[in-house]
């Protein structure tokens, strides 16, 4: 079904942004073809189960959330070294136009839904990190405040042969005077070439009238490896997907997803693998919890192509469920086209563990506390698997912050 | 000196037409002594057990759990005490509080809990106490004035461990933690894996009579510490328990299915349950009774009687 036009929305707009932003001609034919696609474009798949439709993106009120003229944000880029390059788009064209031409949309493509043609077309922000061959490189963080009515934000990786990198990006609300309902659109594009590897932490903790769509796609080539960390924590509504290609022979991906929700909050978290080629690896792992009458629904994909011979995929998910009144649900789907395939999946929804409450309570701890160490505890194996220390503290601490 | 003073305690399983498991138990544990509670299984042993710690699968539908303490067991108490405060209705507080109050239960099967280390775990278990008891040992005003200006108590992240130090500094901690590790033959990277997860049963059951130790309670009771161990770890646990006793004056009641723990832990008295009731009751010689001739006796003694 095709979603309702946008009238402030037209190729005078779309010009208009990339004429500020002194953008090549290139990207111009890119976002307007992003800008037709719109009419034809369809809206995300959401899960649904019998009798109901979890996410309802249709619902988004595009024409008064998108304020495409008026995007306005506040980012601090830190590089740990300058062998890499970490740069909004516009001060990279210059020196790096070829590099980001023949990246930009190779991953993701701008057309793939409406809500990324959308995102394309009218992006004013967002980050271009160039690492190149042989660059090692761990401090890589973007932190960026959002302080209009909406934002949309790209972000392109290019990682090259035998390159490493780690990069953190956080998106909060900045000081920006909005009242009512904001939109908040990041696209992230990672192209890791052979044996590159690339470490890439997100956390949104935008406020409770923020709507947020995500979609974060790697492109991992032979015996590449690609390291995702997605943390949502803020928002009133988050569509999330994060998505590896395995497409080299030994590659590799991981994608680790948190999410605390509270009060009304809506996560819709997906994680998606494909195997396409021989000796892949892939490793799922989320856990969320819900509190008061959050809601939750994750989809986790693990595609064995036709030739991914002795492929490793695995998938778990777990949402802890702190209030009667919260409600999950989880699919985990595996499709295997490769027999040469191990693979396990799982998902669970569950409450805090009746017995585990009594035995802390039978060594003098109150329930209060009790509980709160348990639902940090079912965090802990997912913290576990961030390497970074400054991003595990970050999500710590934002854990720490919702148990008060 | 405290006394754990259980008088026609009924209780049964906690939901709709729920089984009546305990029909009037009577017992008695001072601190110092050792009470071994012997029955078959399903006679109430572990409901009694459960019971006491205040477990919410179980209703208390008659008697009562009484704990009784001396100036020793509130040494540690800044406020002023009263005579109200020292004795106990158990019944009426949470299970945190009874632990505080000094009830200790080691569990048949402890719960394993990821993520939680056990060193994190145990700061918390101490600090918890020391809070909890100067709680319910302040006055009610001063209780409401605190709570004014109370923080929300939990301000430090478990994973993490205390930032402030509460009650217990790092260094006390680890001395007390490695002496009690010592006698228990424990090593000490127990300390860094996560609370009894992967443990093996034996583990569990020193790390049972670990945490008693550290928390050092008035009446310990132990619910088949001795189940599953092999004659090492036995000898290891039973040594950690004759130590609660001969060096924190606790009470112990133990239950247990065997004689063979009583060989290295001498109790005092023994006690027969039967039925939701304990029915009888003598020295040291009545374990050996029963490992000879079983309980059919005792429910012969007791039918008689009754």
């Amino acid at each position: 079904m095709s979603t309702q036009a946008i009238e402030s929305l037209s190729e005078d707009t779309v010009r208009r942004i990339a004429e500020e932003r002194d953008e090549p001609e290139w990207l111009l034919e890119t976002r307007l073809n992003a800008l037709s696609a719109l009419e034809t474009a369809e809206l995300p798949d959401v899960i649904q189960t019998p009798g109901r439709r979890w996410t309802d993106l249709e619902a988004l009120d595009f024409e008064s959330l998108v304020d495409p003229l008026n995007q306005s944000d506040t980012t601090e880029r830190s590089v740990g070294d300058d062998e890499v390059v970490v740069l909004p788009f516009t001060e990279a064209f210059d020196e790096y136009g070829d590099v980001i031409e023949a990246n930009f949309g190779s991953v993701l493509d701008p057309e793939h839904n409406y809500l990324t043609a959308l995102s394309v077309a009218l992006f004013t922000t967002g980050t271009f990190v160039y690492v190149p061959e042989g660059v090692d490189v761990e401090d890589v963080t973007v932190r960026a405040e959002m302080n209009s009515r909406s934002l949309f934000s790209q972000t392109l990786v290019v990682a090259e042969e035998s390159s490493s990198v780690t990069i953190l990006e956080s998106i909060e609300p900045g000081d920006g005077e909005v009242d009512g309902d904001r939109y908040f659109s990041n696209l992230v594009e990672i192209a890791a070439g052979e044996n590159a590897s690339v470490q890439f932490g997100s956390l949104q903790n935008l406020d409770d009238e923020t709507y947020t769509y995500s979609l974060k796609r790697a492109d991992v080539g032979v015996y590449g490896t690609v390291d995702w960390i997605e943390s949502n924590f803020g928002s009133k509504l988050t569509r999330s997907d994060v998505e590896s290609e395995l497409n080299g022979d030994g590659a590799e991906s991981q994608i680790v997803g948190t999410f605390f929700g509270t009060e009304d909050q809506h996560f819709d978290i997906n994680a998606r693998v494909w195997h396409q080629a021989e000796h892949t690896t892939a490793d799922l792992v989320t856990r969320g919890v819900l509190d008061d009458v959050a809601r939750s629904v994750y989809e986790g994909v693990q595609d064995v192509g036709n030739d991914a011979w002795n492929t490793s995929s695995y998938q778990r998910e777990n949402t802890l469920m702190l209030s009667d009144d919260a409600e999950a649900d989880a699919s985990p789907k595996l499709i295997i086209n490769n027999h040469d395939t191990e693979a396990s999946h799982s998902a669970t929804v569950g409450q805090v563990d009746a017995e585990d409450l009594f035995y802390l309570e039978s060594r003098s701890i109150d329930s209060h506390t009790a509980r709160n160490m348990l639902v940090e505890g079912f965090f802990v194996p997912v913290l576990e698997e961030i390497a970074v220390d400054e991003f595990r503290d970050d999500v710590e601490e934002l854990v720490f912050e919702r148990l008060q | 000196m405290a006394t754990l003073e259980i008088n026609d305690l009924h209780a049964r399983v906690a939901e709709e037409d729920g089984e009546r498991i305990l029909r009037g138990v009577d017992l008695t544990v001072e601190s110092g002594d050792i009470h071994a509670l012997m029955g078959p299984n399903g006679s109430g042993k572990s409901t009694l057990a459960k019971v006491i710690a205040g477990h919410p699968a179980y209703e208390v539908t008659g008697g009562e759990v009484l704990l009784h303490l001396d100036e020793e067991d509130v040494a540690d108490i800044d406020a002023e005490i009263d005579d109200e405060d020292y004795h106990w209705e158990l019944l009426e507080l949470e299970p945190n509080e009874r632990a505080a109050l000094g009830i200790f239960l080691g569990f048949q099967y402890p719960a394993e809990i990821e993520g939680v280390t056990m060193t994190n775990f145990l700061r918390q278990a101490l600090n918890a106490k020391a809070d909890e008891r100067e709680e319910l040992f302040e006055e009610e005003e001063e209780a409401e004035a605190d709570a004014d200006d109370e923080d929300d108590g939990y301000d430090t992240s478990p994973m993490e461990g205390p930032a402030d130090d509460g009650e217990i500094g790092v260094a006390e901690f680890q001395e007390i933690l490695s002496e009690k590790m010592e006698l228990l033959d424990m090593d000490e990277k127990f300390m860094q894996r996560y609370l009894n997860a992967g443990f093996s049963g034996g583990e569990k059951k020193q790390n049972e009579v670990l945490q008693a130790a550290m928390l050092e309670p008035a009446v310990a009771v132990l619910d088949e510490i001795d189940s599953g161990l092999d004659i090492d770890r036995l000898q290891d646990v039973s040594k950690g328990i004759n130590a609660l006793r001969d060096e924190q004056g606790t009470g112990v009641l133990q239950i247990t299915h065997y004689q063979r723990i009583l060989d290295y832990v001498e109790p005092d008295h023994v006690h027969v349950m039967l039925d939701g009731e304990v029915v009888k009751s003598g020295g040291a010689e009545l374990a050996e009774k029963l490992e000879d001739k079983g309980y059919d006796w005792v429910r012969e003694d007791a039918f008689e009687a009754a």
